[in-house]
């Protein structure tokens, strides 16, 4: 017959045999969601910028995102990441933008210098031209993306949301769908509008 | 829209979003990484008390704890220690203590009583012996 101590002994060498198991498993998941993370920042980074026309900004929703994922949904299949990083980070764009949008508002009602928000954080440096000669290629292209980027902006969010997912990040159209917590129907119709709008903004010779 | 255009169309601005990811600056990208490790750390200090490092011996403790109660409470010694139907054991005390003549008390005292007799007629001589 077995002592109360036998049992004690038996039940510390099961948990102790798991124990390294268990943590080897939560050290893999970490190690996956990061390389994750480091995967998409950049591509995540840009389009919030599009969407915010501010670096800080897009910093700030692409890290709290990042964050968001990470507490509440690191322990969910990693096929399931890019569409919940996605939609956190579009949700954190929208409320930026609210908030922005309420801030505009109260600002026009309040005495003082007018003020617009989006630029008080530009740094004058940024407009001081580069002192390498510009490759005109790189310059058209770069001009091509600051009219892409104008137009995207003028689109509702939903359109320019399932354009920037399925065209910019290359979702298809269920993942889309999850990311952006509609039916796959509705992405189709959202993007075809996109593309279309755009087309019509940008003319031919784009 | 032709579906040549409309393909031409999404393949150039993939390109030149692309373009613009590859071309963020350094300063722009250490940044980025910066943010990465601060969200990996963050929800790591706040999911501590998830960690099986914390929980290992506390949960260890703790198992040891209740098997000890659960195997105390099934032994016998355990049984004799609790109080059943919310009895006292001041009620066996009385029991013991009571004077009043139960069975048993006066049977201990009636065996007393002919021992004692017994030693008595031991001790003397039979007068009619």
């Amino acid at each position: 017959m077995s002592t109360p101590m036998d049992t004690l002994n038996t039940a510390w060498m099961v948990w102790d045999s798991l124990a390294p198991a268990v943590k080897g498993a939560v050290l893999e998941y970490t190690r996956e969601l990061e390389k994750f993370l480091a995967e998409i920042e950049r591509r995540a980074f840009r389009m919030a910028q599009v969407a915010l026309r501010d670096s800080d900004d897009a910093l700030d929703v692409v890290q709290d995102a990042m964050i968001k994922l990470t507490r509440n949904y690191a322990s969910r299949p990693s096929a399931e990441w890019r569409p919940l990083f996605y939609r956190i980070l579009e949700n954190g764009i929208r409320d930026l933008q609210r908030r922005r949008t309420v801030r505009k508002r109260v600002m026009t009602w309040l005495p003082g210098p007018k003020e617009d928000p989006d630029n008080e954080a530009q740094d004058p440096l940024e407009n001081v031209a580069d002192a390498a000669p510009a490759i005109p290629e790189k310059l058209m292209q770069a001009e091509a993306m600051q009219r892409l980027e104008e137009s995207l902006r003028a689109l509702p969010a939903r359109q320019r949301e399932a354009f920037m997912l399925r065209n910019f990040e290359g979702m298809d159209v269920a993942e889309t769908a999850r990311a952006m917590a509609c039916s796959e129907g509705s992405v189709k119709t959202h993007y075809s509008r996109a593309v279309h709008a755009l087309r019509e903004q940008l003319g031919e010779v784009w | 829209m032709s579906e040549q255009h409309r393909d031409a169309f999404e393949t150039r601005s993939r390109a030149l979003f692309q373009d613009s990811v590859d071309n963020l600056d350094f300063a722009m990208r250490s940044r980025l990484t910066q943010a990465r490790h601060a969200a990996i750390e963050a929800a790591g200090r706040r999911a501590w008390y998830l960690r099986w490092t914390i929980w290992t011996p506390a949960v260890g403790v703790t198992a040891a704890a209740v098997l000890g109660v659960a195997l105390w409470v099934g032994s016998p010694l355990g049984q004799h220690a609790t109080v059943a139907d919310g009895q006292s054991n001041f009620e066996d005390l009385e029991l013991v203590a009571s004077s009043e003549g139960s069975g048993d008390t006066m049977e201990m005292l009636q065996d007393d009583i002919d021992f004692y007799d017994f030693a008595d007629k031991a001790a003397s001589p039979d007068p009619a012996a």
